[in-house]
């Protein structure tokens, strides 16, 4: 892309082509995904015959009702409010830590910072979900007694340890976009008497506002993706989990099952559709460190 | 002076050592003691005190020795990681080199599309290659070859071992990987003074010969840093796996690497050992830490990081 005028134009679209058609079965499956959400019968067979247009299924996911017949029934409403929270959950407590600890580490001297960052890389590259059945047992014994708090408390846990999966990855980004900043407006601060924290909140938070949104969304869609985490702590039920459990339950329509996966999909796709930029900047930033 | 500076830093970094310390310091130690434990079934009252040594670990050993599905586990972890790195880190660049010479607009939607499989929620993502890899005819690749001629009755792919098995999951794996290798390739491409690519292209050079003289030798250590980095997180992640295997797409034997293990013999339907799980995360732990380690010293990280000039004292 930065490959110069002198580009010859002709081969380009050879480049194009071929790569378009490398990508053609990831095309393909999510395209027969969606549209088999709105037929009557999966179109996942490529034959016109399948394709029944109906929204049927859409109506079905909303009301809850995962077979044509039988009375099995779920509040998929509160299933996606539940995915909801652990998403917003995630997302609120990777932005605000990394945003404390991305200035610091950023901006300020002390001993031990780059064995701190070194670490915090380390813990990126870490296998974090090796470490489960530790994150399991420390829930076990932190568990409260009084049985109106469990659910709430699954919440609470699942939301701190998925943002933990995080915070290194966030934190370097953070930090990259703190350094960006030039260094003449945390000056004037100092010199004003103003102290570290005042700088932070009221001359670095502004100016950072585009580094907040890309670590909001992608603490966001962390959260909102996940299955393991929410499946082995959460006791309500996301998404994913509906999902999980629902393909291969006999009763099961199969269209309805992709409709409720394209429901899934929605955020990612809008996402996709209006904060390109910042999600290609994100994933490079985050990398280079 | 001296108090402020400690109390501003506690301000700032205290949230975060808290999560590192709740959920990766104390999980490690969690981890290693139960592994000494004869955890079951996450009985707690019972088994939390009750230590039996090495008796795990002798266990594991035994298992990689004359245990034949933990050695389908061993030999299945192998043969992912490493197709699958090698399908990552030669998608990416080639997808990295590919955008590089075409048009902006082109470039960001490949790119776009090829985050797709990163960004979209592992179920989905998952579900989409259950319908494709479907062992019945609604399976997109059974309709593909039978409408070919190629195939006369549907074959369930996931269920052919090894190598039915193994294409499943690498295929579904790879394409996720990819993008990382991409995104990291393509700053790097970036940063690649145009002089000496104008300078080729002057005296006539292809795109082939470009990438092969030029870009791809100044991007060694961009090579290496995704090599080692998705070496590291093929070997420890496992969501597409375990549903691949939980909806029977994939043989369970064939289908399973030692992460996976891990998950399902810790959390899985039937009898759980938290013991066994827990010894074998241990040394799941042991690589990766050694891996991050290596990747830190070969890449010389610490010299990436400036001195900050923010304090006026």
């Amino acid at each position: 892309m930065k490959d110069v005028e002198t580009r010859p134009k002709k081969g380009e679209w050879i480049i194009v082509l071929t790569i378009l058609f490398a990508s053609l079965p990831l095309i393909l499956g999510f395209a027969l995904l969606i549209i088999s959400s709105f037929s009557r019968d999966m179109v996942t067979d490529l034959s016109l015959d399948s394709f029944r247009p109906t929204i049927e299924n859409w109506i079905n996911v909303f009301q809850g009702r995962l077979a044509i017949t039988g009375g099995i029934r779920q509040n998929i409403l509160k299933i996606t409010l539940n995915t909801l929270v652990v998403a917003l959950g995630v997302s609120g407590i990777v932005t605000l830590i990394s945003t404390l600890a991305g200035y610091s580490l950023s901006r300020m001297k002390f001993r031990g910072r780059k064995l701190m960052m070194l670490l915090l890389l380390m813990l990126h590259a870490f296998p974090g979900v090796a470490l489960i059945v530790g994150v399991y047992l420390l829930y076990r014994l932190t568990f409260p007694q009084e049985p109106s708090f469990v659910r709430l408390y699954s919440f609470f846990y699942v939301i701190l340890a998925r943002a933990a999966l995080e915070i290194p990855m966030s934190v370097w980004l953070m930090k990259g976009f703190f350094d960006t900043i030039p260094w003449e407006f945390e000056w004037s601060g100092i010199i004003d008497g103003a102290s570290r924290i005042r700088v932070w909140r009221q001359i670095m938070l502004p100016l950072i506002k585009p580094g907040i949104l890309a670590v909001a969304l992608f603490g966001f869609l962390a959260g909102w993706q996940d299955l393991i985490y929410v499946r082995t702590f959460l006791i309500d039920q996301t998404l994913a989990t509906f999902i999980e459990a629902n393909i291969e339950a006999e009763y099961s329509h199969m269209p309805l099952i992709a409709a409720a996966g394209t429901l899934y999909l929605l955020p990612t796709i809008m996402f996709f559709l209006t904060a390109q930029q910042l999600l290609l900047q994100g994933y490079s930033g985050g990398i280079k460190g | 002076m001296k108090g402020e500076k400690l109390r501003n830093l506690s301000f700032f970094l205290s949230p975060m050592i808290i999560m590192v310390g709740l959920f990766y310091l104390i999980p490690l130690i969690f981890t290693i003691y139960i592994s000494f434990t004869k955890m079951r079934n996450w009985n707690i009252e019972r088994y939390l005190t009750e230590v039996v040594g090495l008796y795990n670990y002798q266990r594991l050993f035994h298992m990689f020795q004359h245990d034949p599905l933990m050695r389908t586990v061993l030999l299945t972890t192998v043969v992912f990681v490493g197709i699958t790195l090698i399908i990552n880190v030669f998608g990416g660049l080639l997808l990295a080199l590919g955008t590089f010479f075409v048009n902006e607009s082109s470039a960001s939607t490949i790119r776009l599309l090829w985050l797709l499989p990163r960004m979209s929620p592992i179920a989905v993502y998952s579900l989409v290659w259950y319908y494709f890899f479907h062992g019945s005819d609604i399976g997109t690749l059974n309709s593909i070859l039978m409408k070919l001629g190629v195939l006369s009755q549907p074959i369930p792919w996931g269920q052919i071992v090894p190598w039915g098995a193994w294409s499943v999951i690498i295929f579904v794996n790879g394409l996720v990987g990819v993008s990382f290798g991409m995104i990291v390739f393509t700053s790097a491409l970036n940063q690649i003074p145009k002089e000496l690519v104008i300078a080729a292209r002057v005296d006539g050079a292809s795109a082939w010969q470009i990438s092969r003289r030029i870009l791809i030798p100044m991007m060694k250590w961009h090579f290496l840093y995704v090599l080692t980095w998705q070496f590291l997180s093929l070997l420890t992640t496992y969501p597409h796996l375990f549903l691949l295997v939980q909806w029977d797409l994939v043989s369970r034997d064939y289908g399973t690497t030692l992460a996976l293990y891990v998950y399902n013999t810790a959390f899985g339907r039937g009898e759980q050992d938290q013991g066994l799980a827990a010894a074998a995360a241990v040394l799941l732990s042991i690589i990766g830490i050694l891996g991050g380690f290596v990747t830190l010293k070969v890449l010389q990280f610490e010299k990436m990081i400036h001195e900050p000039r923010g304090d006026i004292e």
